[in-house]
């Protein structure tokens, strides 16, 4: 178990060192998305949507926007970028002839996207209790919602990777299963009040959960309902949807 | 000791039987070749040894180990060249070989030291800050033995060593292969290369269709098989069926003429001189002449 662990953690690390290399270019998307979707609409439609649940507009879109900071880099970095190290630059087999095994490929994954979702989510919202858009005591809580956040939509990104054959087939995986989850969040508008079959949608979304979660901390708000219904929810889809991705990389791994 | 030892191994994809029945022993200390035409489950077998293919049937043991229960305890011990070199692409050579030493268990103040000693031995350590993709073939392969020596490994695996390689890659490599030998590292390796496996290999086993078909040392395995001399005759030199027939020896044609296998040397002479003709070759069989013999010439729809 702890052999597990510390081999993880060095698969972890390799993805560090990499994405280190090429720093700026890896982080600016996900710093520059959340910025540019808060001036267009927190600042341009806020002008026509005045008040949301009491809010601002603005106000009321910081902490999704947050939170999507960790949901986006863990989509990609499970999805494309697991399928083409995997695939097109051999990084997996080559770990395989070490101590390093399928468990450990997929753990370190995980590791990684959870660091990254924690320190994306927590650098979006520091930019924005610095303008005042979130309530600054809420951000203790936000490494570990984006860390959370990011283990289960990394999970679906995994779940995707293990499925498909080809690269083309992220195609139809973003339309009509990232999609649907990117925007039946809760991140633009509050799911209760739209029509029954969407709010089922969002409640069987991780990333919704972890948005509610999100939204609790930063509004200061909530905190009840989030502790006793989000958080739950979201560890349960962390374990399922872990554990379905596990298997599904074990078995492109080892044949 | 047996350092690998297979017994009836079988693996089946799905609906594709590769590898159907295949026993051999690796003992400590020496160097045992797998051969085989491609497709014959060299590279499943390789897998297998690993724990990255699970078998579907038999017995396999590696350091005593069942690699399908324990891969990292197998791994542990175990240097791997893979024919696809499965290099890092997206590091350069010395951070790449620094991130395969942390995994492979090399303590931190050691890393540093023991790429570079390697980067050495490979006669790589000018091409040290280097992408991965500006590097040429000869060089990615000996990279990746860097990486499989990363760990001091007891038990070397070579998967088709020198496939692709120029003369003088594969004579640097080969001498890397035997001084390693000579340190005590036993050697498993897949080659294609007949003279790679007469001159490297202690013992060797020939796999075809997924079986094995012959097993020994080379020396063995030709006067087993096909021992003796070959006259080789080309064109118009080639003499009657008759005087073929005649001669009491084995007769077979292709692409590149006529071939009469003899007991000798002399038998041969004699032969060459009655029929006086300049333009025949004769040679001694050799490890090519069992490997076509078993494996038979023509093609398989697998290959």
């Amino acid at each position: 178990m702890r052999e597990t662990l510390r081999l993880s953690w060095r698969v972890a690390l390799r993805h560090w060192d990499v994405y280190r290399l090429n720093f700026w270019t890896n982080i600016s998307p996900m710093v520059s998305d959340p910025a540019f979707l808060l001036i267009c609409l927190g600042i341009g439609l806020g002008a026509y949507v005045t008040d949301v649940g009491g809010m601002s507009y603005l106000e009321y879109l910081g902490p999704g926007l947050a939170i999507m900071a960790a949901f986006w880099a863990s989509v990609f970095e499970t999805s494309y970028g697991f399928f083409v190290r995997n695939t097109f630059e051999n990084v997996y087999d080559a770990m395989m002839t070490t101590p390093v095994g399928a468990d450990e490929i997929v753990y370190g994954e995980f590791i990684w996207v959870a660091l990254q979702g924690a320190g994306l989510a927590t650098g979006v919202a520091v930019v924005m209790a610095l303008f005042g858009v979130v309530d600054p005591t809420g951000l203790i809580a936000i490494p570990f919602v984006g860390a959370a956040t990011a283990l289960a939509t990394g999970a679906i990104g995994m779940i995707c990777s293990g499925l498909i054959r080809s690269i083309t087939q992220f195609h139809p995986f973003f339309a009509v299963v990232v999609n649907p989850l990117f925007f039946f969040s809760a991140v633009f508008f509050p799911m209760d009040s739209v029509h029954w079959t969407l709010q089922a949608v969002a409640w069987i979304n991780p990333f919704y959960h972890g948005v509610r979660l999100g939204q609790a901390a930063l509004w200061g708000e909530g905190l009840g309902l989030a502790f006793l219904v989000h958080l739950p929810a979201l560890l349960v889809s962390i374990f399922l949807l872990g554990w379905l991705a596990r298997h599904l990389i074990r078995k492109k791994l080892i044949l | 000791m047996s350092i690998v030892c297979a017994s009836q191994v079988r693996k089946v994809f799905k609906d594709t039987e590769a590898v159907a029945s295949v026993d051999f022993e690796v003992r400590e200390g020496e160097c045992f070749g797998l051969l085989g035409p491609n497709g014959a489950g060299k590279s499943t077998l390789i897998r297998m040894i690993y724990g990255a293919v699970l078998r579907t049937g038999g017995d396999l043991r590696v350091f005593g180990i069942d690699p399908g229960e324990d891969s990292r305890g197998v791994k542990r011990r175990l240097g791997i060249v893979l024919q696809e070199n499965a290099l890092d692409e997206e590091m350069g050579v010395r951070a790449n070989m620094l991130m395969f030493a942390r995994c492979v268990g090399v303590p931190r103040a050691e890393r540093g030291e023991r790429v570079d000693e390697l980067l050495d031995l490979m006669a790589l350590s000018h091409r040290a800050n280097a992408q991965i993709r500006e590097l040429s073939g000869g060089m990615k392969r000996r990279l990746a033995f860097v990486r499989a020596l990363l760990g001091r490994p007891d038990l070397l695996i070579l998967d088709e060593p020198t496939t692709g390689l120029d003369p003088a890659v594969r004579l640097l490599l080969w001498e890397k292969v035997v001084q390693l030998k000579k340190e005590g590292i036993t050697v498993l390796l897949t080659t294609h290369y007949m003279d790679e496996a007469e001159r490297l290999c202690d013992r060797l086993m020939i796999i075809d269709q997924g079986r094995s078909q012959a097993e020994g040392s080379p020396r063995k395995l030709i006067r087993n098989h096909r021992p003796g001399v070959v006259v080789t005759f080309a064109g118009q030199s080639t003499p009657s069926e008759e005087d073929l027939l005649a001669t009491g020896g084995q007769v077979s044609r292709d692409m590149l003429g006529t071939h009469l296998r003899l007991p000798s040397f002399q038998d041969a002479e004699q032969i060459v001189e009655r029929i006086g003709s300049e333009h025949v070759i004769v040679r001694p069989t050799n490890l090519e002449d069992v490997f076509l013999e078993i494996t038979g010439k023509e093609l398989t729809a697998d290959a």
